[in-house]
């Protein structure tokens, strides 16, 4: 039976495990590439949120390769893939009357995305 | 999935309160479902990814109703039931004995 000793809860509690995955998977994506989130409705796990979906951000940044947890979630494997940062208007996901300089950033994993 | 937990967006919620100084546990119970949901991610039955889908088929008024250690308890059921640690029903029947030694 695996128990949790008391000479392990530092480490557990210190490491708090790592999503990212070291294995060499191509980005389908670039910071500065025009993207659209997909208008998915999974009833399973998923990270990306409702108010998102169907709408164009930019790649800020890529964080590298990391656990994909829809699939992760089900217990249908890790499907490692390229975690970004995406930049979104904030009038593109609310609309005229949001700020016109604000932002919002969201996580989003290469198959939340498709090309814009 | 299209649940309650995905509140961005959403109007009505009210502010966020917070707390000065905010302590780790606000009760000794939360301390110990958070030690609990610890020593059975040692089993390596589930993931940070299925636990958190747990979180959100708690259903939709309960969810909105419960805080955020509560959302851990029930969800750490949902699992433990699932993977074949309890049954509801030995959950339910420790339940009605603690009220009962209460009573």
């Amino acid at each position: 039976m695996p128990l949790l000793t008391k000479d392990m809860v530092p480490n557990i509690l210190r490491l708090g495990g790592s999503f990212q995955v070291d294995e060499d998977i191509p980005p389908r994506f670039a910071p500065g590439d025009r993207v659209r989130a997909r208008d998915i409705n999974p009833t399973g796990h998923t990270r990306l949120p409702r108010y998102a979906r169907g709408r164009q951000g930019v790649i800020e940044r890529d964080y590298g390769v990391f656990i994909f947890p829809d699939t992760n979630a089900r217990g249908e494997g890790k499907k490692p893939q390229h975690l970004y940062n995406v930049r979104f208007m904030s009038r593109d996901l609310w609309g005229p009357g949001a700020g016109a300089r604000d932002s919002v950033y969201l996580d989003m994993w290469d198959d939340y995305l498709d090309n814009a | 999935m299209n649940g309650v937990h995905d509140m961005g967006g959403m109007h009505g919620m009210g502010p966020i309160v917070l707390e000065e100084d905010e302590p780790v546990f606000h009760a000794e119970w939360e301390r110990r479902i958070f030690a609990l949901m610890r020593a059975m991610s040692v089993w390596e039955r589930w993931n940070i990814d299925m636990s958190r889908h747990a979180r959100e088929r708690i259903p939709p008024a309960r969810y909105l109703g419960s805080s955020y250690y509560e959302r851990f308890l029930y969800s750490l059921e949902t699992l433990l039931v699932e993977k074949g640690f309890l049954t509801q029903e030995e959950i339910e029947e420790r339940v009605a004995e603690l009220a009962r030694e209460e009573a």
